[in-house]
Protein backbone atom coordinates (compact mmCIF):
# COMPACT_ATOMS: atom_id res chain seq x y z
CA UNK A 1 0.00 0.00 0.00
CA UNK A 2 1.31 3.05 -1.08
CA UNK A 3 -0.22 5.97 0.94
CA UNK A 4 -0.56 9.92 1.19
CA UNK A 5 -1.87 11.85 3.71
CA UNK A 6 -2.47 15.55 4.03
CA UNK A 7 0.20 15.73 1.21
CA UNK A 8 0.73 19.60 -0.08
CA UNK A 9 3.40 19.72 -3.59
CA UNK A 10 4.87 22.77 -4.76
CA UNK A 11 6.88 24.22 -7.21
CA UNK A 12 8.57 27.51 -7.23
CA UNK A 13 5.43 28.98 -8.67
CA UNK A 14 3.06 27.69 -5.60
CA UNK A 15 1.08 24.89 -4.60
CA UNK A 16 0.14 22.20 -7.19
CA UNK A 17 -1.15 19.61 -4.78
CA UNK A 18 -3.16 20.83 -1.55
CA UNK A 19 -3.83 18.24 1.75
CA UNK A 20 -4.39 15.21 -0.41
CA UNK A 21 -5.28 12.07 0.85
CA UNK A 22 -5.02 8.69 -1.08
CA UNK A 23 -4.44 5.11 -1.63
CA UNK A 24 -3.00 3.21 -3.87
CA UNK A 25 -3.32 -0.74 -3.95
CA UNK A 26 -0.64 -2.81 -3.65
CA UNK A 27 -1.37 -5.43 -5.70
CA UNK A 28 -2.93 -3.78 -8.76
CA UNK A 29 -2.54 -1.72 -11.84
CA UNK A 30 -3.54 1.58 -11.08
CA UNK A 31 -3.16 4.96 -13.37
CA UNK A 32 -3.60 8.66 -12.48
CA UNK A 33 -5.54 10.57 -15.11
CA UNK A 34 -6.19 14.08 -14.94
CA UNK A 35 -6.15 17.43 -17.01
CA UNK A 36 -3.32 19.19 -17.65
CA UNK A 37 -1.59 21.40 -14.91
CA UNK A 38 -3.42 19.56 -12.61
CA UNK A 39 -0.20 17.39 -10.96
CA UNK A 40 -0.48 14.23 -12.22
CA UNK A 41 3.00 13.91 -12.64
CA UNK A 42 4.42 16.53 -9.55
CA UNK A 43 2.12 13.67 -7.37
CA UNK A 44 4.21 10.73 -9.15
CA UNK A 45 7.30 12.33 -8.45
CA UNK A 46 6.77 12.63 -5.00
CA UNK A 47 5.14 9.38 -4.11
CA UNK A 48 9.38 7.91 -6.02
CA UNK A 49 10.80 10.99 -3.42
CA UNK A 50 12.34 12.52 -6.33
CA UNK A 51 10.25 15.75 -5.39
CA UNK A 52 10.53 16.83 -1.90
CA UNK A 53 6.86 17.23 -0.39
CA UNK A 54 6.08 20.25 1.13
CA UNK A 55 3.96 18.83 4.16
CA UNK A 56 2.40 15.96 4.56
CA UNK A 57 3.88 12.24 4.28
CA UNK A 58 4.11 9.48 2.32
CA UNK A 59 4.21 5.77 3.54
CA UNK A 60 5.23 2.62 1.72
CA UNK A 61 3.89 -0.48 2.94
CA UNK A 62 3.18 1.78 6.44
CA UNK A 63 6.75 2.84 6.88
CA UNK A 64 7.19 6.44 6.22
CA UNK A 65 9.07 6.64 3.45
CA UNK A 66 10.45 9.86 4.05
CA UNK A 67 13.08 8.16 6.68
CA UNK A 68 14.09 5.61 4.26
CA UNK A 69 17.43 5.56 2.86
CA UNK A 70 17.90 6.21 -0.63
CA UNK A 71 19.46 2.99 -1.77
CA UNK A 72 16.41 0.74 0.27
CA UNK A 73 13.79 2.49 -1.25
CA UNK A 74 15.50 2.27 -4.48
CA UNK A 75 14.99 -1.73 -3.33
CA UNK A 76 11.23 -1.99 -3.32
CA UNK A 77 10.57 1.41 -5.27
CA UNK A 78 11.55 1.95 -9.17
CA UNK A 79 10.42 5.31 -11.04
CA UNK A 80 10.47 5.37 -14.53
CA UNK A 81 10.72 9.11 -15.59
CA UNK A 82 8.75 11.15 -18.65
CA UNK A 83 10.98 10.88 -21.94
CA UNK A 84 14.04 9.77 -20.25
CA UNK A 85 17.23 10.69 -21.91
CA UNK A 86 19.93 8.31 -22.51
CA UNK A 87 23.92 8.21 -22.75
CA UNK A 88 25.27 8.49 -26.53
CA UNK A 89 26.07 5.61 -27.95
CA UNK A 90 24.64 3.13 -24.51
CA UNK A 91 23.84 -0.26 -26.16
CA UNK A 92 20.26 -1.91 -24.85
CA UNK A 93 21.83 -4.39 -22.23
CA UNK A 94 24.08 -1.71 -20.55
CA UNK A 95 21.35 0.43 -20.31
CA UNK A 96 19.27 -2.61 -18.25
CA UNK A 97 21.70 -3.66 -16.38
CA UNK A 98 22.00 -0.08 -14.58
CA UNK A 99 18.86 -1.07 -12.93
CA UNK A 100 20.76 -3.45 -10.73
CA UNK A 101 22.68 -0.73 -9.21
CA UNK A 102 20.57 -0.23 -5.67
CA UNK A 103 21.78 -3.92 -5.55
CA UNK A 104 25.34 -3.42 -5.73
CA UNK A 105 27.90 -1.51 -3.46
CA UNK A 106 31.00 0.22 -5.17
CA UNK A 107 33.18 -2.62 -5.61
CA UNK A 108 30.89 -5.50 -5.72
CA UNK A 109 31.06 -7.86 -8.76
CA UNK A 110 28.65 -8.65 -11.53
CA UNK A 111 26.29 -11.35 -9.64
CA UNK A 112 24.03 -14.36 -11.07
CA UNK A 113 21.15 -12.98 -9.62
CA UNK A 114 22.21 -9.49 -11.34
CA UNK A 115 22.11 -11.53 -14.52
CA UNK A 116 19.39 -13.43 -14.25
CA UNK A 117 17.20 -10.29 -13.46
CA UNK A 118 18.80 -8.46 -16.55
CA UNK A 119 17.82 -11.71 -18.82
CA UNK A 120 14.37 -11.78 -17.33
CA UNK A 121 13.30 -8.01 -17.92
CA UNK A 122 15.04 -8.37 -21.53
CA UNK A 123 12.79 -11.46 -21.58
CA UNK A 124 9.55 -9.62 -20.52
CA UNK A 125 9.75 -6.66 -22.67
CA UNK A 126 10.72 -9.15 -25.15
CA UNK A 127 13.67 -7.28 -26.32
CA UNK A 128 16.28 -10.24 -25.51
CA UNK A 129 16.83 -10.72 -29.77
CA UNK A 130 17.71 -6.75 -29.40
CA UNK A 131 20.09 -6.97 -26.57
CA UNK A 132 23.14 -6.05 -28.41
CA UNK A 133 21.83 -3.22 -30.45
CA UNK A 134 22.80 0.84 -29.77
CA UNK A 135 19.46 2.12 -28.13
CA UNK A 136 19.34 5.16 -30.69
CA UNK A 137 19.23 2.90 -33.52
CA UNK A 138 15.81 1.13 -32.13
CA UNK A 139 12.05 2.17 -32.90
CA UNK A 140 10.06 4.65 -30.19
CA UNK A 141 8.49 1.59 -29.29
CA UNK A 142 11.59 -0.55 -28.83
CA UNK A 143 13.44 2.37 -26.93
CA UNK A 144 10.84 2.61 -24.51
CA UNK A 145 11.01 -1.05 -23.94
CA UNK A 146 14.43 -1.11 -23.09
CA UNK A 147 13.54 1.69 -20.66
CA UNK A 148 10.92 -0.81 -19.28
CA UNK A 149 13.78 -2.99 -19.06
CA UNK A 150 16.38 -0.99 -16.66
CA UNK A 151 12.95 -0.58 -14.33
CA UNK A 152 12.36 -3.87 -13.95
CA UNK A 153 15.58 -5.17 -13.94
CA UNK A 154 15.53 -3.10 -10.78
CA UNK A 155 13.23 -5.97 -9.52
CA UNK A 156 10.97 -4.02 -7.27
CA UNK A 157 7.60 -4.95 -5.97
CA UNK A 158 6.45 -1.23 -6.90
CA UNK A 159 7.00 0.63 -10.05
CA UNK A 160 6.10 4.18 -11.20
CA UNK A 161 6.33 5.27 -14.19
CA UNK A 162 5.43 9.20 -15.88
CA UNK A 163 3.33 8.75 -18.87
CA UNK A 164 5.21 5.42 -20.42
CA UNK A 165 3.31 5.73 -23.59
CA UNK A 166 4.01 9.24 -24.63
CA UNK A 167 5.62 9.98 -28.08
CA UNK A 168 4.23 6.15 -29.37
CA UNK A 169 1.32 5.10 -31.55
CA UNK A 170 -1.83 3.88 -30.66
CA UNK A 171 -0.32 -0.31 -31.06
CA UNK A 172 2.52 0.79 -29.30
CA UNK A 173 1.06 2.18 -26.40
CA UNK A 174 -1.33 -0.92 -26.39
CA UNK A 175 1.84 -3.04 -25.96
CA UNK A 176 3.23 -1.63 -22.95
CA UNK A 177 0.36 -1.08 -21.14
CA UNK A 178 -0.28 -4.68 -21.68
CA UNK A 179 3.00 -5.41 -20.68
CA UNK A 180 2.55 -3.80 -17.35
CA UNK A 181 -0.44 -5.76 -16.57
CA UNK A 182 0.84 -8.99 -17.14
CA UNK A 183 4.18 -7.85 -14.90
CA UNK A 184 1.16 -6.98 -12.37
CA UNK A 185 -0.40 -10.76 -13.13
CA UNK A 186 2.67 -12.64 -13.25
CA UNK A 187 4.51 -11.23 -10.30
CA UNK A 188 2.24 -8.93 -8.43
CA UNK A 189 4.31 -5.71 -8.85
CA UNK A 190 2.32 -2.74 -8.31
CA UNK A 191 1.93 -0.79 -11.33
CA UNK A 192 1.47 2.95 -10.89
CA UNK A 193 0.98 5.08 -14.32
CA UNK A 194 0.46 8.64 -15.25
CA UNK A 195 -1.65 8.30 -18.20
CA UNK A 196 -3.51 10.95 -20.51
CA UNK A 197 -5.95 8.29 -22.30
CA UNK A 198 -8.78 7.72 -20.20
CA UNK A 199 -10.24 4.70 -22.67
CA UNK A 200 -6.88 2.88 -22.15
CA UNK A 201 -6.64 3.56 -18.73
CA UNK A 202 -9.93 2.22 -18.46
CA UNK A 203 -8.68 -0.80 -19.88
CA UNK A 204 -5.55 -1.97 -18.88
CA UNK A 205 -6.15 -0.11 -15.09
CA UNK A 206 -7.44 -1.72 -11.87
CA UNK A 207 -7.73 0.69 -10.04
CA UNK A 208 -7.74 4.73 -11.44
CA UNK A 209 -7.15 8.14 -9.36
CA UNK A 210 -9.14 11.23 -11.29
CA UNK A 211 -7.20 14.75 -10.32
CA UNK A 212 -8.76 17.84 -11.38
CA UNK A 213 -7.70 21.17 -10.81
CA UNK A 214 -8.62 21.99 -7.21
CA UNK A 215 -7.18 18.16 -6.21
CA UNK A 216 -8.95 14.64 -5.68
CA UNK A 217 -12.15 14.27 -7.80
CA UNK A 218 -12.29 10.30 -7.17
CA UNK A 219 -10.28 7.27 -6.79
CA UNK A 220 -11.53 3.53 -7.41
CA UNK A 221 -12.78 0.84 -9.88
CA UNK A 222 -12.86 2.59 -13.59
CA UNK A 223 -16.26 1.99 -12.93
CA UNK A 224 -16.85 4.41 -10.60
CA UNK A 225 -14.72 6.94 -11.25
CA UNK A 226 -15.22 7.50 -14.56
CA UNK A 227 -18.61 9.01 -14.86
CA UNK A 228 -20.54 11.94 -16.50
CA UNK A 229 -20.28 14.16 -13.15
CA UNK A 230 -16.64 13.39 -12.50
CA UNK A 231 -15.48 13.96 -15.94
CA UNK A 232 -16.93 17.16 -15.90
CA UNK A 233 -15.68 18.18 -12.40
CA UNK A 234 -12.51 17.34 -14.12
CA UNK A 235 -12.13 18.17 -17.34
CA UNK A 236 -15.13 20.46 -17.95
CA UNK A 237 -15.97 18.23 -20.90
CA UNK A 238 -19.53 17.11 -21.25
CA UNK A 239 -19.07 13.39 -22.01
CA UNK A 240 -20.93 9.86 -22.35
CA UNK A 241 -19.71 7.17 -20.57
CA UNK A 242 -20.51 3.54 -22.18
CA UNK A 243 -19.43 -0.10 -22.03
CA UNK A 244 -16.24 -0.24 -24.10
CA UNK A 245 -17.60 -2.85 -27.17
CA UNK A 246 -14.70 -5.04 -26.75
CA UNK A 247 -13.83 -5.04 -23.13
CA UNK A 248 -16.72 -3.68 -21.57
CA UNK A 249 -14.64 -1.28 -19.44
CA UNK A 250 -16.23 2.29 -19.36
CA UNK A 251 -15.70 4.35 -22.65
CA UNK A 252 -15.32 8.23 -22.52
CA UNK A 253 -17.10 9.45 -25.28
CA UNK A 254 -16.83 13.40 -25.50
CA UNK A 255 -20.18 15.11 -26.74
CA UNK A 256 -19.98 18.47 -28.97
CA UNK A 257 -18.29 21.43 -27.53
CA UNK A 258 -20.56 24.10 -29.04
CA UNK A 259 -19.27 26.37 -30.91
CA UNK A 260 -20.33 28.96 -28.36
CA UNK A 261 -18.03 27.49 -26.75
CA UNK A 262 -15.04 27.14 -28.96
CA UNK A 263 -14.55 30.72 -30.50
CA UNK A 264 -15.35 32.21 -26.95
CA UNK B 1 39.75 -2.83 -28.65
CA UNK B 2 42.30 -1.66 -31.23
CA UNK B 3 41.24 2.05 -31.20
CA UNK B 4 42.66 2.12 -27.65
CA UNK B 5 45.55 0.34 -28.33
CA UNK B 6 46.43 2.97 -31.18
CA UNK B 7 45.59 6.06 -29.01
CA UNK B 8 48.34 4.64 -26.46
CA UNK B 9 50.81 4.28 -29.30
CA UNK B 10 50.55 7.51 -30.53
CA UNK B 11 50.69 9.18 -26.64
CA UNK B 12 53.86 7.01 -26.52
CA UNK B 13 55.17 8.05 -30.17
CA UNK B 14 54.07 11.65 -29.43
CA UNK B 15 55.98 11.54 -26.06
CA UNK B 16 59.46 10.09 -27.86
CA UNK B 17 58.86 12.78 -30.47
CA UNK B 18 58.69 15.73 -27.82
CA UNK B 19 61.92 14.16 -26.25
CA UNK B 20 63.66 14.49 -29.73
CA UNK B 21 62.27 17.73 -31.02
CA UNK B 22 63.62 20.92 -29.32
CA UNK B 23 65.70 24.14 -30.44
CA UNK B 24 68.40 21.40 -30.45
CA UNK B 25 66.72 18.10 -31.81
CA UNK B 26 68.37 14.99 -30.45
CA UNK B 27 68.77 11.71 -32.80
CA UNK B 28 67.38 9.01 -30.78
CA UNK B 29 70.71 7.43 -30.33
CA UNK B 30 71.46 10.10 -28.67
CA UNK B 31 68.83 9.87 -26.49
CA UNK B 32 69.53 6.11 -26.07
CA UNK B 33 72.89 6.61 -25.02
CA UNK B 34 71.62 8.71 -22.32
CA UNK B 35 68.82 7.10 -20.47
CA UNK B 36 71.05 3.95 -20.65
CA UNK B 37 74.80 5.70 -19.73
CA UNK B 38 73.20 8.71 -17.84
CA UNK B 39 75.81 10.71 -18.85
CA UNK B 40 75.95 12.95 -22.15
CA UNK B 41 73.32 15.51 -24.24
CA UNK B 42 71.15 12.44 -23.96
CA UNK B 43 71.11 12.08 -20.62
CA UNK B 44 70.86 16.25 -20.13
CA UNK B 45 67.98 16.32 -21.96
CA UNK B 46 65.98 13.88 -20.15
CA UNK B 47 67.18 14.88 -17.01
CA UNK B 48 66.88 18.19 -17.12
CA UNK B 49 65.87 20.15 -20.46
CA UNK B 50 62.79 17.89 -21.86
CA UNK B 51 62.23 14.77 -19.37
CA UNK B 52 60.84 17.11 -16.70
CA UNK B 53 58.56 18.95 -19.25
CA UNK B 54 57.53 16.09 -21.49
CA UNK B 55 56.33 14.20 -17.63
CA UNK B 56 54.41 17.38 -16.68
CA UNK B 57 52.80 17.54 -20.03
CA UNK B 58 51.20 14.17 -19.48
CA UNK B 59 50.32 14.50 -16.23
CA UNK B 60 48.36 17.84 -16.74
CA UNK B 61 47.03 16.83 -19.78
CA UNK B 62 45.83 13.20 -18.21
CA UNK B 63 44.19 15.04 -15.21
CA UNK B 64 42.78 18.02 -17.52
CA UNK B 65 41.19 15.20 -19.84
CA UNK B 66 40.17 13.30 -17.32
CA UNK B 67 38.15 16.01 -15.32
CA UNK B 68 36.42 17.16 -18.56
CA UNK B 69 35.09 13.85 -19.07
CA UNK B 70 33.82 13.75 -15.49
CA UNK B 71 32.20 16.92 -15.95
CA UNK B 72 30.90 15.89 -19.30
CA UNK B 73 29.16 12.64 -18.35
CA UNK B 74 27.85 14.19 -15.19
CA UNK B 75 26.18 16.54 -17.05
CA UNK B 76 25.21 15.13 -20.21
CA UNK B 77 26.74 17.81 -22.03
CA UNK B 78 29.74 17.79 -24.44
CA UNK B 79 30.06 21.40 -23.76
CA UNK B 80 30.11 20.90 -20.03
CA UNK B 81 34.04 21.09 -19.46
CA UNK B 82 36.20 22.67 -16.25
CA UNK B 83 37.30 25.04 -18.93
CA UNK B 84 34.07 26.22 -20.40
CA UNK B 85 32.63 26.28 -16.34
CA UNK B 86 35.22 28.87 -15.90
CA UNK B 87 37.03 26.04 -13.11
CA UNK B 88 40.02 26.52 -14.81
CA UNK B 89 40.09 30.40 -14.77
CA UNK B 90 39.62 30.86 -11.11
CA UNK B 91 42.21 28.43 -10.28
CA UNK B 92 44.83 30.65 -12.51
CA UNK B 93 42.81 33.83 -10.81
CA UNK B 94 43.87 32.33 -7.47
CA UNK B 95 47.58 31.40 -8.51
CA UNK B 96 48.24 34.98 -9.90
CA UNK B 97 46.20 37.08 -6.52
CA UNK B 98 48.62 34.52 -4.85
CA UNK B 99 52.19 35.86 -6.43
CA UNK B 100 50.58 39.28 -6.90
CA UNK B 101 49.71 39.13 -2.37
CA UNK B 102 52.64 37.26 -1.91
CA UNK B 103 50.48 34.27 -0.18
CA UNK B 104 52.80 31.90 0.78
CA UNK B 105 50.56 28.81 -0.25
CA UNK B 106 51.44 26.13 -2.96
CA UNK B 107 50.36 26.30 -6.58
CA UNK B 108 48.41 23.55 -6.32
CA UNK B 109 46.34 24.45 -2.52
CA UNK B 110 45.88 27.99 -4.50
CA UNK B 111 44.46 26.24 -7.50
CA UNK B 112 42.49 24.01 -6.11
CA UNK B 113 41.28 27.03 -3.46
CA UNK B 114 40.73 29.09 -6.82
CA UNK B 115 38.87 26.40 -8.97
CA UNK B 116 36.48 25.22 -5.98
CA UNK B 117 35.81 28.94 -4.84
CA UNK B 118 34.65 29.13 -8.79
CA UNK B 119 32.73 25.89 -8.58
CA UNK B 120 30.60 27.15 -5.28
CA UNK B 121 29.74 30.73 -7.10
CA UNK B 122 28.74 28.70 -10.03
CA UNK B 123 26.28 26.31 -8.66
CA UNK B 124 25.26 28.67 -6.30
CA UNK B 125 24.28 31.06 -9.07
CA UNK B 126 22.84 28.31 -11.17
CA UNK B 127 21.37 26.57 -8.89
CA UNK B 128 17.06 25.74 -9.07
CA UNK B 129 14.70 23.91 -6.10
CA UNK B 130 14.42 20.37 -7.05
CA UNK B 131 18.10 19.45 -8.63
CA UNK B 132 16.40 20.20 -11.83
CA UNK B 133 19.24 23.09 -13.35
CA UNK B 134 19.78 22.33 -17.34
CA UNK B 135 23.32 21.90 -17.92
CA UNK B 136 23.49 24.82 -20.19
CA UNK B 137 22.18 26.93 -17.53
CA UNK B 138 25.08 26.28 -15.69
CA UNK B 139 27.36 26.20 -18.58
CA UNK B 140 26.53 29.84 -19.40
CA UNK B 141 27.04 30.67 -15.45
CA UNK B 142 30.70 28.86 -15.86
CA UNK B 143 30.91 30.76 -18.94
CA UNK B 144 30.17 34.31 -17.37
CA UNK B 145 32.08 33.43 -14.12
CA UNK B 146 34.83 32.60 -15.81
CA UNK B 147 35.29 35.39 -17.80
CA UNK B 148 35.15 37.91 -14.94
CA UNK B 149 38.01 35.23 -13.08
CA UNK B 150 40.21 36.10 -16.07
CA UNK B 151 39.98 39.85 -16.30
CA UNK B 152 40.45 39.87 -12.66
CA UNK B 153 43.70 37.81 -12.90
CA UNK B 154 44.32 40.04 -15.94
CA UNK B 155 44.03 43.22 -13.80
CA UNK B 156 46.10 41.67 -11.04
CA UNK B 157 49.14 41.14 -13.57
CA UNK B 158 49.23 45.21 -14.08
CA UNK B 159 49.86 45.29 -10.14
CA UNK B 160 53.02 43.13 -10.42
CA UNK B 161 56.54 44.42 -11.50
CA UNK B 162 57.84 44.11 -15.22
CA UNK B 163 59.35 40.75 -15.66
CA UNK B 164 56.70 38.87 -13.29
CA UNK B 165 53.86 40.18 -15.15
CA UNK B 166 55.42 39.15 -18.36
CA UNK B 167 55.91 35.59 -16.88
CA UNK B 168 53.03 35.77 -15.38
CA UNK B 169 50.98 36.08 -18.44
CA UNK B 170 52.88 33.36 -20.25
CA UNK B 171 51.48 30.94 -17.41
CA UNK B 172 48.44 32.24 -17.90
CA UNK B 173 48.18 31.78 -21.81
CA UNK B 174 49.19 27.91 -20.23
CA UNK B 175 52.45 26.85 -20.56
CA UNK B 176 55.15 23.93 -20.04
CA UNK B 177 57.98 26.35 -20.23
CA UNK B 178 60.66 25.48 -17.40
CA UNK B 179 59.43 22.50 -16.03
CA UNK B 180 61.32 20.59 -13.57
CA UNK B 181 60.50 16.91 -12.00
CA UNK B 182 58.77 19.04 -8.56
CA UNK B 183 56.15 19.76 -11.26
CA UNK B 184 55.86 16.51 -12.80
CA UNK B 185 56.41 14.82 -9.06
CA UNK B 186 53.15 17.35 -8.19
CA UNK B 187 50.68 16.50 -10.96
CA UNK B 188 51.37 12.90 -10.93
CA UNK B 189 50.95 12.63 -7.10
CA UNK B 190 48.15 14.44 -7.01
CA UNK B 191 46.51 12.99 -10.16
CA UNK B 192 46.82 9.64 -8.89
CA UNK B 193 45.21 9.89 -5.96
CA UNK B 194 42.74 11.93 -7.18
CA UNK B 195 41.86 9.81 -10.21
CA UNK B 196 41.23 6.62 -7.65
CA UNK B 197 38.70 9.10 -6.30
CA UNK B 198 36.99 9.60 -9.37
CA UNK B 199 37.13 5.80 -10.72
CA UNK B 200 35.46 5.23 -7.58
CA UNK B 201 32.69 7.48 -8.80
CA UNK B 202 32.56 5.48 -11.84
CA UNK B 203 29.33 3.30 -10.63
CA UNK B 204 27.07 6.36 -9.32
CA UNK B 205 27.98 8.53 -12.75
CA UNK B 206 26.48 4.91 -14.34
CA UNK B 207 23.37 6.17 -12.65
CA UNK B 208 24.20 10.20 -13.07
CA UNK B 209 24.36 10.14 -16.70
CA UNK B 210 20.84 9.03 -17.52
CA UNK B 211 19.34 11.92 -15.38
CA UNK B 212 18.60 13.11 -11.89
CA UNK B 213 15.34 11.87 -11.67
CA UNK B 214 16.62 8.30 -12.72
CA UNK B 215 19.54 8.25 -10.63
CA UNK B 216 17.35 9.55 -7.84
CA UNK B 217 15.05 6.16 -8.16
CA UNK B 218 18.14 4.11 -8.64
CA UNK B 219 18.99 5.15 -5.22
CA UNK B 220 21.18 8.01 -5.29
CA UNK B 221 20.96 11.17 -3.25
CA UNK B 222 21.33 13.10 -6.73
CA UNK B 223 22.24 16.08 -5.47
CA UNK B 224 24.84 15.03 -2.91
CA UNK B 225 26.64 13.19 -5.69
CA UNK B 226 26.80 16.06 -8.24
CA UNK B 227 28.85 17.97 -5.61
CA UNK B 228 31.26 15.13 -4.57
CA UNK B 229 31.79 14.33 -8.37
CA UNK B 230 31.93 18.21 -9.59
CA UNK B 231 34.42 18.46 -6.20
CA UNK B 232 37.07 15.62 -7.16
CA UNK B 233 36.77 16.66 -11.02
CA UNK B 234 37.30 20.82 -10.10
CA UNK B 235 40.63 19.83 -8.26
CA UNK B 236 41.51 17.38 -11.15
CA UNK B 237 41.41 20.52 -13.37
CA UNK B 238 43.17 22.39 -10.56
CA UNK B 239 46.12 19.93 -10.55
CA UNK B 240 46.73 20.50 -14.06
CA UNK B 241 46.08 24.62 -13.65
CA UNK B 242 48.77 24.32 -11.53
CA UNK B 243 51.56 22.80 -13.23
CA UNK B 244 50.57 23.92 -16.52
CA UNK B 245 48.16 26.69 -16.48
CA UNK B 246 44.77 27.11 -17.37
CA UNK B 247 45.40 25.22 -21.14
CA UNK B 248 42.62 25.99 -22.63
CA UNK B 249 40.19 23.38 -24.39
CA UNK B 250 42.37 20.68 -23.91
CA UNK B 251 39.41 19.18 -21.37
CA UNK B 252 36.76 19.98 -23.38
CA UNK B 253 38.43 17.97 -26.26
CA UNK B 254 39.42 15.24 -24.64
CA UNK B 255 36.55 13.38 -23.25
CA UNK B 256 34.94 12.96 -26.78
CA UNK B 257 37.83 12.31 -28.78
CA UNK B 258 39.03 9.46 -26.47
CA UNK B 259 35.57 8.03 -26.83
CA UNK B 260 35.56 8.09 -30.33
CA UNK B 261 38.70 6.75 -30.94
CA UNK B 262 38.79 3.69 -28.59
CA UNK B 263 34.68 3.46 -28.70
CA UNK B 264 34.58 3.21 -24.61
CA UNK B 265 31.18 3.24 -23.61
CA UNK B 266 31.18 2.97 -20.10
CA UNK B 267 32.07 5.62 -17.97
CA UNK B 268 34.84 4.30 -16.39
CA UNK B 269 36.34 3.01 -19.64
CA UNK B 270 35.72 6.89 -21.66
CA UNK B 271 37.24 8.01 -18.22
CA UNK B 272 40.29 6.15 -18.92
CA UNK B 273 40.24 6.90 -22.69
CA UNK B 274 39.37 10.82 -22.00
CA UNK B 275 42.66 11.17 -19.52
CA UNK B 276 45.08 9.34 -22.35
CA UNK B 277 43.45 11.35 -24.90
CA UNK B 278 43.85 14.58 -23.03
CA UNK B 279 47.34 13.64 -22.43
CA UNK B 280 48.18 12.76 -26.67
CA UNK B 281 46.45 16.61 -27.03
CA UNK B 282 48.55 18.82 -24.61
CA UNK B 283 52.02 16.89 -26.38
CA UNK B 284 50.94 17.16 -29.29
CA UNK B 285 50.07 20.99 -28.69
CA UNK B 286 53.33 21.56 -27.23
CA UNK B 287 55.73 19.94 -30.30
CA UNK B 288 53.32 21.91 -32.52
CA UNK B 289 54.12 25.19 -30.89
CA UNK B 290 57.43 24.55 -30.02
CA UNK B 291 57.75 23.52 -33.74
CA UNK B 292 55.97 25.71 -35.97
CA UNK B 293 57.87 28.89 -35.52
CA UNK B 294 61.90 28.26 -35.90
CA UNK B 295 63.42 29.92 -33.27
CA UNK B 296 59.97 30.95 -30.99
CA UNK B 297 58.81 29.05 -28.14
CA UNK B 298 55.08 29.37 -28.21
CA UNK B 299 53.15 28.45 -25.01
CA UNK B 300 51.55 25.44 -25.20
CA UNK B 301 47.93 27.57 -24.81
CA UNK B 302 48.50 28.86 -27.64
CA UNK B 303 48.37 25.32 -30.13
CA UNK B 304 45.04 24.11 -27.93
CA UNK B 305 43.67 27.85 -28.14
CA UNK B 306 44.36 27.22 -31.97
CA UNK B 307 42.96 23.82 -32.34
CA UNK B 308 39.87 24.07 -29.75
CA UNK B 309 38.21 27.41 -30.85
CA UNK B 310 37.66 25.66 -34.48
CA UNK B 311 36.43 22.56 -32.21
CA UNK B 312 34.09 24.73 -30.26
CA UNK B 313 32.64 25.54 -33.03
CA UNK B 314 31.99 22.69 -34.50
CA UNK B 315 30.55 21.26 -31.34
CA UNK B 316 28.46 23.96 -31.32
CA UNK B 317 26.79 23.73 -34.71
CA UNK B 318 26.37 19.85 -34.09
CA UNK B 319 24.19 20.84 -30.19
CA UNK B 320 22.22 23.19 -32.56
CA UNK B 321 21.36 20.50 -35.41
CA UNK B 322 20.89 17.83 -32.70
CA UNK B 323 18.14 21.30 -31.33
CA UNK B 324 19.48 20.87 -28.00
CA UNK B 325 21.08 24.48 -28.06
Amino acid sequence: MLEASSLTLAYDGGPVIEALDLSLPGDKVTAIIGPNGCGKSTLLKALARILPVQSGRITLDGEDMGHMPPRALARRLAILPQAPRAPEGIRVADLVRRGRLPWRGLLSPWREEDRAACDGALAAVGMTELAHRDLAELSGGQRQRAWLALVLAQGTPWLLLDEPTTYLDLTHQMEVLGLLRRLNRQSGTAVVSVLHDLNLAARYSDHLVLLGKNGLIAAGAPETVLTPEHLGAAFGLRARVMPDPVTGTPMVVPLDIPETEVSA
Amino acid sequence: MRGAVLLALLLVLASVAALLHGQIDASPSVLWQGLLTGEGPGALILDTIRGPRVATALGAGAVLGLSGTIFQTLFRNPLAAPDLLGFNAGAGLAIIAGIAFGIALPAPVLAAIGGLAVAVIVGALAWRRGSGTPALTIILVGLGTGFTATALATFLMTLLPGTAAAEAQRWLTGSLAARNWGHAAQVWGAGIALSLLAFSQARPLMAMELGAELATGLGMRAELARWRISGIAVLLAATGVAVAGPVPFVALMAGPFGARMTGARSPAARMAAGAVAGALIVMLADLLARASLPGLQLPVGVATGLLGAPYLLWRLSREMDKGDL
